[in-house]
């Protein structure tokens, strides 16, 4: 009689076949929650469909394969600038975005200055996350250059 | 891909099952490697040749 036993996957073919295999369950995951949530959407309006827990998960992941991928398109990319000066025109051009934001709210009827500068803060540090890790992982590129 | 791990390993008196003890991997995987219907690490490739006292070369060479 043959006995089975239960061990940790060495073998590199089986090794990617599982990864291909978790793919395609990421796949049929991320369906999933899109249909749930669409049906949610419908049934519920915007509201109904935020206040679901899975929306969060979905933005979550969803956030993580962005920000994953980012590693991937860095090490892509031909820059012709060094990461140092497109970090520096990134920062300048989301201050601009986020300032013209932060007028525009303190303009509009019913907001106040506070809420302007509050709306401002919050699109600035959104955009300094991503910016600020696109910069990191162009430098570790450019040090594992030579 | 092609390559001469079949005739290394019958020359090394060696089933599919031992070589894969060897190295660590299932038969399976030696079966599909010598029907070339499966692409090896690199890191693969050099623990058989351990295993069979082989060089990269003569197990994994084919000609353009």
């Amino acid at each position: 009689m043959r006995v089975v036993k239960l061990q940790k996957i060495k073998d590199e073919r089986l090794l990617l076949k599982n990864l291909q295999n978790l793919r395609i369950a990421y796949m049929l995951q991320t369906i999933g929650i899109i249909g749930i949530l669409g049906y949610v959407f419908i049934t519920k309006g915007l509201d109904g469909m935020r206040k679901n827990p899975l929306w969060f998960v979905f933005i979550l992941t969803t956030v993580v394969s962005a920000f994953l991928s980012m590693n991937i398109s860095v090490e892509y990319e031909s820059r012709k600038r060094s990461s140092k000066q497109s970090f520096l025109i990134s920062l300048v051009v989301l201050t601009l975005i986020s300032t013209i934001i932060g007028i525009l709210t303190s303009f509009t009827e019913g907001f106040t200055a506070m809420n302007g500068v509050f709306i401002a803060g919050i699109v600035f540090l959104c955009g300094v996350v991503p910016i600020s890790y696109v910069y990191y992982l162009r430098k570790k590129i450019d040090n594992q250059a030579d | 891909m092609r390559n001469n791990l079949k005739v290394a390993r019958i020359q090394a008196n060696l089933t599919q099952q031992q070589l894969a003890e060897k190295v660590g991997v299932t038969r399976q995987t030696i079966s599909l490697i010598e029907k070339g219907k499966y692409n090896p690490t690199l890191k693969l490739c050099l623990e058989i040749c351990y295993a069979l006292n082989k060089t990269l070369d003569e197990i994994f060479w084919v000609e353009k």
